[in-house]
């Protein structure tokens, strides 16, 4: 995959250490990486130590990438490595050690009526609560796919696994899910 | 992907909900499983169920509002000293 001009110039000039072309060139996908690791993590401090990692492995290796993704599923699947070491890190931590109870608030929906409004926050909460429970690699599927928005093709590109391994995580990400929400409490704030 | 007999329909559309809602079921398993949620109000719930869900997920946040402290470049700033690693030979 050939970058865009502008990409392809950063690049080139990040390669022979430039870190002002590097910032320039991953600071265009800061926002959204850091928003991905909020997801995967549901901590922002552990998030914000992540994206630091992630940055420093990515300009520490930027000269062996070889161009052949973008430089945004690169980045990416930077990123959702370390978050998998962060949680490995996590689940051998002692119990009672508990990072990522903190719950992240994000904005809320758009005004609506009273009623509906508690429905959407309540389905927001056992949305995030839900997917917290997922397997690391059943979250990443569902969080690349359906909340980031992303194809099957750079999603599992992204997670390390074959498109078909991709579609075997992300139906049994959703059944969990569903299976932990309810038909009817989905059904119902799904108007 | 196999067609289950028709004892089978209702425990494999209940665990192919999510196929069929990302269109990965061939034509002929699309077929049957939407017939058979026609007379099944548990699969019929189910779609709407897993449509609901995708939804849900994709609205839980956006990237809007939310933007990547300024800090997140601070380890790379560390070692540029050292400047990026060179290329594999």
């Amino acid at each position: 995959m050939t970058p865009e001009p502008a990409e392809a110039e950063l690049l080139a000039r990040a390669r022979s250490g430039d870190i002002a072309a590097f910032e320039q060139l991953s600071g265009a996908y800061a926002d959204r990486l850091f928003m991905l690791l909020l997801r995967l993590l549901g901590d922002p401090d552990e998030a914000m130590d992540v994206a630091q990692e992630v940055m420093l492995r990515a300009w520490l290796g930027i000269t062996r990438f070889q161009g052949r993704s973008s430089y945004f599923t690169w980045l990416y699947r930077i990123a959702v490595n370390e978050a998998n070491r962060a949680l490995d890190r996590r689940s051998r931590r002692p119990a009672g050690v508990s990072i990522g109870a903190r719950e992240l608030e994000l904005p809320a929906a758009p005004a609506q009526d009273p009623f509906r409004a508690a429905q959407s926050s309540e389905l927001r909460q056992a949305l995030r609560e839900a997917l917290m429970q997922l397997p690391p690699e059943l979250r990443t599927a569902i969080v690349l796919r359906d909340a980031e928005g992303l194809s099957t093709e750079e999603a599992a590109e992204i997670a390390g696994v074959s498109q078909a391994a991709f579609k075997s995580r992300l139906h049994q990400a959703r059944l969990r899910v569903r299976a932990a929400i309810g038909d009817d409490a989905l059904v119902t704030a799904g108007g | 992907m196999g067609i289950p007999d028709d004892a089978g329909d209702h425990q494999w559309s209940q665990q192919h909900l999510s196929h069929y809602v990302e269109g990965d079921l061939r034509p002929r398993a699309r077929r049957r499983l939407a017939r058979h949620a026609l007379g099944c109000a548990d699969c019929g719930r189910g779609i709407r169920a897993m449509r609901a869900l995708v939804y849900a997920v994709q609205g839980l946040d956006g990237h809007a509002g939310v933007s990547a402290p300024g800090a997140v470049f601070d380890r790379a700033r560390l070692a540029e000293a050292d400047g990026p690693a060179a290329p594999a030979p």
